[in-house]
């Protein structure tokens, strides 16, 4: 069942976050391009842990049981502080270029064509 | 296995360059020392690097005495090794520039730092050998060189920022999204044991998916056509000292030669046919655009494209011949751009459009109009330039593959090439100004590290010709046999 709740919760994640990110709000956009990454990180974390899995401490390990992947919990560790990084980034610029165009809608900020 | 300190060292020293900037963060000049320092320690690092490799075969890392596949390995081969060594060197072009330049965004505290971090993403991608590792190190270049764009004078250039990193981060992501079944199918990061697994012939459920996810987050990366929309944008706003260097080629290389080499024929023709749309595009873009450094911009594309085609077609000369006009191209495109923004910073505004320069060559270093025409002929593959030789190099790889078609449109692409490069040169240094021309200053950017690298590209085409070929001919011969990469990361034999 969690297998299935997973795979439905990456599901709207990714349609939620392709469907924001095509948004002429560059903020909606920036929010869609949040959740992108949340549902990839779901995604790892999916990977690594299935139903019944103790989680991997030592004294798990060592009683025989079957535990989830320790691996996949640092590397989500690490994705999350890159997408944070990036996405504090996007923020930043959205920020400025809502200043100095005074819109945040992606169609009016079209002065690179010229 | 034995750790050999100089890869760490190559790739640490950048790092530690970046530290010690932001600690001298309130003197400019002592950054820019710092930056030139760091550069020039790094280069030797990765020339000794280079030599070793050669000398001795791949050269490996285990970083905290992790043997892998449980820990992270850098490994340094001959393709990483190569690329690392050409970034390294532009590198240097690109920080010697910043010495001299005027523009104002060089004088921030932060340019030195992120231009040196852009450096570790760089080389590390290219010397790492774990997946997870690669996104990190992508994901930093990514962030580094769009704050560097983002802080460039232009006004426009938050907004090319912006467009770059929703665009590229959507490559990173799909990079990751592919690392991430890469994983749930095979347990494992590690380049060199997925490889040997997918060597055995063995094709778990999301081996092909994934390769797709990467295949196009290095496509994307490396600004193939159809993934191109963001670059002229992105290149023609950045500061001029960032610089073309292409970890996406570099991807694709590592795709099809070492990751899915069963599943390379399968790639390689539609990696053939992006590259030819994408020369025919590029090249026809550039004849039209209306601001030189957009029209280096796309005349990147086609560049990337006849790369691609040597990729596509596979063959030993072929991808000799790819990876030398990759070697070559990263060299005059830096060249080039710099000599743009040298032109560019002699206007007021900082424009390259060709409407505001037309006729300005007058009032500029009669130095400066022949640079940019060396270097035009030098993309558009006249001897004697280092141009001439990828050219020929790549076109004997398309006689050996025997694929006439293509041949026929890459050859008349670089026609294409001379008209538009020579066209830009002598709108801006033979004409007479137009009316619309803009006031220039007495002084711009010093000419000194475009110089160096247009003398770094003759040479090439002449002196360092033979040494290249056999450096890439001994590239090539290590990269087609996936096995010597996954015995020096696991020397103890398969599955160690």
């Amino acid at each position: 069942m969690i297998e299935f709740m997973f795979a439905l919760a990456i599901g709207i994640l990714f349609g939620i976050g392709v469907f924001q990110l095509l948004r002429r709000d560059l903020i909606k956009a920036a929010i869609g391009f949040a959740i992108l990454f949340s549902a990839i990180n779901l995604f790892f974390v999916a990977v690594g842990a299935f139903e019944g899995d103790f989680a991997p401490y030592v004294s798990n390990v060592e009683a025989g049981r079957s535990t989830s992947d320790p691996l996949i919990q640092a590397l989500i560790l690490t994705a999350i502080v890159v997408s944070f990084g990036s996405f504090s980034l996007v923020l930043g610029f959205v920020n400025i270029i809502s200043r100095r165009y005074d819109t945040v809608d992606s169609n009016d900020i079209n002065k690179l064509k010229h | 296995m034995a750790n050999n300190t100089l890869l760490l060292g190559s790739l640490v020293t950048p790092l530690v360059g970046a530290i010690v900037a932001l600690i001298f963060a309130n003197s400019n000049r002592l950054q820019r020392s710092i930056g030139v320092l760091t550069g020039l320690i790094a280069w030797v690092f990765s020339v000794s690097l280079l030599v070793q490799v050669h000398d001795a075969g791949v050269q490996t890392y285990a970083l905290g005495n992790w043997m892998p596949p449980y820990g992270i390995v850098l490994v340094a081969d001959k393709l990483g090794e190569l690329f690392a060594f050409m970034v390294n060197t532009i590198m240097i072009g690109g920080l010697v520039y910043t010495f001299r330049a005027h523009d104002k965004c060089m004088t921030y505290p932060a340019f030195i730092p992120l231009f040196l971090l852009m450096e570790v993403g760089l080389v590390g991608a290219m010397l790492t050998g774990d997946l997870f590792t690669l996104f990190v190190f992508m994901e930093l270049m990514v962030l580094a060189s769009v704050s560097l764009t983002a802080i460039s004078d232009d006004q426009y250039g938050l907004e090319a920022a912006l467009k770059y990193i929703l665009i590229s981060s959507m490559g990173t992501l799909f990079l990751l999204l592919g690392i991430a079944s890469l994983y749930a199918t095979f347990g494992t990061l590690n380049m060199a044991q997925i490889a040997q697994i997918l060597l055995t012939g063995e094709r778990p459920i999301l081996a092909a998916s994934s390769s797709l996810m990467l295949l196009c987050a290095f496509l994307l990366k490396s600004a193939v056509f159809a993934f191109h929309f963001l670059q002229p944008d992105f290149d023609t706003k950045a500061p001029t000292a960032i610089i073309v260097v292409k970890v996406g080629v570099y991807g694709i290389l590592r795709l099809v030669t070492l990751l899915f080499v069963k599943d390379a024929h399968v790639m390689e023709p539609w990696l053939s046919t992006l590259g030819i749309i994408g020369i025919l595009f590029g090249s026809l873009g550039a004849l039209r655009t209306y601001n030189a450094k957009r029209m280096l911009a796309y005349s990147t594309f086609a560049q990337i494209g006849f790369i691609l085609v040597g990729i596509g077609w596979g063959g030993t000369l072929a991808l000799i011949g790819a990876i030398v006009y990759a070697f070559n191209h990263a060299f005059i495109k830096s060249s080039l751009l710099m000599l743009m923004g040298v032109v560019a910073s002699y206007t007021k505004t900082k424009t390259a459009n060709f409407g505001d320069i037309s006729g300005i060559g007058s009032r500029m270093p009669r130095a400066l109009g022949w640079l940019v025409l060396l270097g035009g002929l030098s993309l558009a593959g006249v001897p004697p330039f280092n141009g001439f030789i990828s050219k020929l190099a790549l076109i004997q790889g398309g006689v050996e593959s025997g694929d006439w078609r293509n041949l026929i449109i890459m050859v008349g692409a670089g026609i294409l090439t001379l008209m538009y490069m020579v066209r830009a040169w002598q709108r801006i240094f033979q004409q007479s100004p137009l009316p619309t021309t803009v006031e220039t200053k007495d002084e711009g950017d010093s000419l000194f590290a475009p110089l160096l690298l247009i003398i770094v590209c003759l040479l090439l085409g002449t002196v360092f010709t033979e040494p290249l070929i056999q450096l890439v001919s001994a590239t090539v011969q290590q990269i087609q046999d996936p096995t010597i990469y996954i015995s020096a990361v696991f020397p103890a034999g398969p599955g160690q």
